[in-house]
């Protein structure tokens, strides 16, 4: 029932796609995110879907699509180089099998960011894309959120649809990403143009951000609560009656403690005691362990290279009985631990010249947010009112990603890229627009064509 | 149920956005006058392709 409810859905956009061609754009997007291929059960499985998906998109941009306006963004040149230096490292893999399984997935992420950005030529187009893109998210989120509020939680047990934790359906990714699209659906909530603001639309939004809000809660990822710490924080940061709203969030707070599992509140209680955690002191390891790899090999080791470590290190261990406590050290021995922060995976992988590339995309990506909302924060031009909200939305989504990274590995999370390639889209756009509205003719030639 | 729920939900929602641009000229074209090319030369669209941005 599932595989032809899919079927249905995506007959229907590739038909929507046919009279619209961008259309075919979100489809991709879609398939991306959702990855609808791994919710169905048969039918969808033996088709290349992505991969229809992706030639649709392109042809139609390609044959149909008016590319006057299409700029090469200096990101796009950088995500180009990273994606090149990545086919390098790949070639060069100290583990060539898992480095290719990898890279298969890897470059398709790069390659469609790099293209999406061409394709976003007008505000509605933007929109749309940002639409599709948290709806999708959407399809994970919401699943997530109400098992969590009906008590389906749980450390590695919240199922999300799929037994298969990869992509946007593991614990962590999803929880930063819950958290990182809560602005952009504010956002969209207040000026959108696809759902104008009203009654129903903001009660969709507010329901969706409480379900992505008890992400974090439901898969137990500490990652998440720290997220969305900061993330309170910055949106405080930006209302007008802050002490109306700090006393608001203390009272939500203090409401919503008791509410909360207790084996969340235990497993946050160790954010502050990494010693005592297996998790968090493997990562110290890991960490230690890349910069010492790094130092030999500059260049990195390719993807999954973090397959090499191997380290024995002692972890506290406290039993609790009536009347004491007994703490014991236990000595452990890992083998190939996974890197566990983002900045980490690109430097053990693609080396110094990679963690280069991939810190200028993104905090190119920060800036170009933040001048976006600077230049357009006090404009009187009514048509350019949704700029400034949307490069904040935009920049504190990226700000979260960037401190999500820390702890998670998402390095090349193609749901990040389409986030980079959306704010490459909205800068060029408005650029563009800018540029349209400076123009003045110099010579009379040039003012018969504007007349014409 | 609280899958096929959030499925339904989600996909439906994303099939009306796209269904909803099926109808706004401005998805493709937005310009009121002329455009920009990438070698800075300005472009004037014939009159009758001039349409007003959306909302």
């Amino acid at each position: 029932m599932r595989d032809l409810f899919f079927i249905v859905f995506l007959a229907g956009m590739f038909g929507l796609g046919l009279k619209r061609p961008f259309i075919l754009v979100l489809v991709y997007s879609y398939i991306d995110i959702v990855s609808p291929q791994r919710l169905s059960y048969y039918l969808l499985n033996s088709i290349p879907i992505s991969l229809l998906a992706f030639a649709a998109a392109l042809g139609g941009w390609l044959v149909l699509d008016d590319k006057a306006d299409c700029r090469f963004s200096r990101r796009q040149g950088i995500m180009l180089l990273l994606l090149l230096y990545c086919g390098y490292t790949t070639l060069h893999a100290d583990f060539p099998v898992e480095a290719m399984a990898k890279w298969d997935w890897v470059w398709k992420a790069l390659l469609f960011a790099i293209f999406l950005p061409l394709t976003l030529r007008t505000k509605l187009r933007i929109e749309a894309l940002a639409l599709v893109m948290v709806l999708c998210a959407g399809t994970i989120i919401i699943t997530g959120g109400i098992k969590t509020a009906l008590g389906g939680g749980g450390y590695g047990s919240l199922n999300l649809m799929v037994d298969n934790n990869s992509g946007l359906y593991e614990g962590s990714i999803i929880s930063t990403v819950a958290i990182a699209i809560i602005p952009l659906i504010l956002h969209l909530a207040n000026h959108g143009t696809i759902f104008p603001p009203s009654r129903w639309v903001r009660l969709f939004a507010y329901g969706f951000c409480g379900a992505c809000l008890l992400i974090p809660i439901g898969t137990e990822a500490r990652t998440g609560l720290v997220c969305a710490v900061i993330l309170a924080g910055m949106m405080w940061w930006h209302t007008r009656r802050r002490m109306l709203y700090a006393g608001l969030g203390a009272l939500a707070l203090l409401i919503a403690i008791p509410f909360l599992p207790s084996s969340f509140t235990e497993r946050m209680d160790t954010i502050s005691e990494y010693q005592a955690d297996e998790s968090a002191s493997t990562r110290i390891q890991v960490w230690m362990w890349t910069l010492d790899y790094v130092r030999h090999n500059p260049l990195g080791g390719g993807f999954d290279d973090y397959l090499a470590n191997s380290f024995t290190y002692q972890t506290v261990q406290k039993t609790e009985t009536a009347d004491s406590v007994k703490v014991e050290r236990i000595t452990v021995t890992d083998r190939g631990r996974a890197f566990h922060s983002s900045y980490f995976e690109m430097l053990g992988e693609q080396g110094i010249p990679g963690l280069m590339l991939w810190l200028t995309l993104n905090l190119g990506t920060l800036v170009q947010s933040a001048r976006l909302y600077r230049r357009y924060r006090d404009t009187a031009n009514a048509q350019y009112r949704w700029v400034a909200p949307f490069a904040l939305a935009m920049a504190q989504g990226h700000i979260i990603y960037m401190i999500g990274s820390l702890f998670v590995g998402i390095a090349y999370q193609p749901f990040i890229f389409m986030m980079i390639a959306l704010q490459i889209g909205a800068t060029t756009y408005m650029r563009r627009r800018q540029r349209e509205e400076d123009w003045r003719p110099i010579i009379a030639g040039g003012a018969v064509q504007t007349a014409r | 149920m609280i899958d096929t729920f959030s499925l339904l939900l989600t996909h439906g929602l994303i099939f009306l956005a796209c269904w909803r641009l099926l109808g706004r000229d401005d998805l493709d074209r937005e310009e009121t006058g002329a455009s920009i090319d990438f070698l800075g030369r300005r472009r004037s669209p014939p009159a009758d392709e001039r349409t007003t941005p959306g909302a």
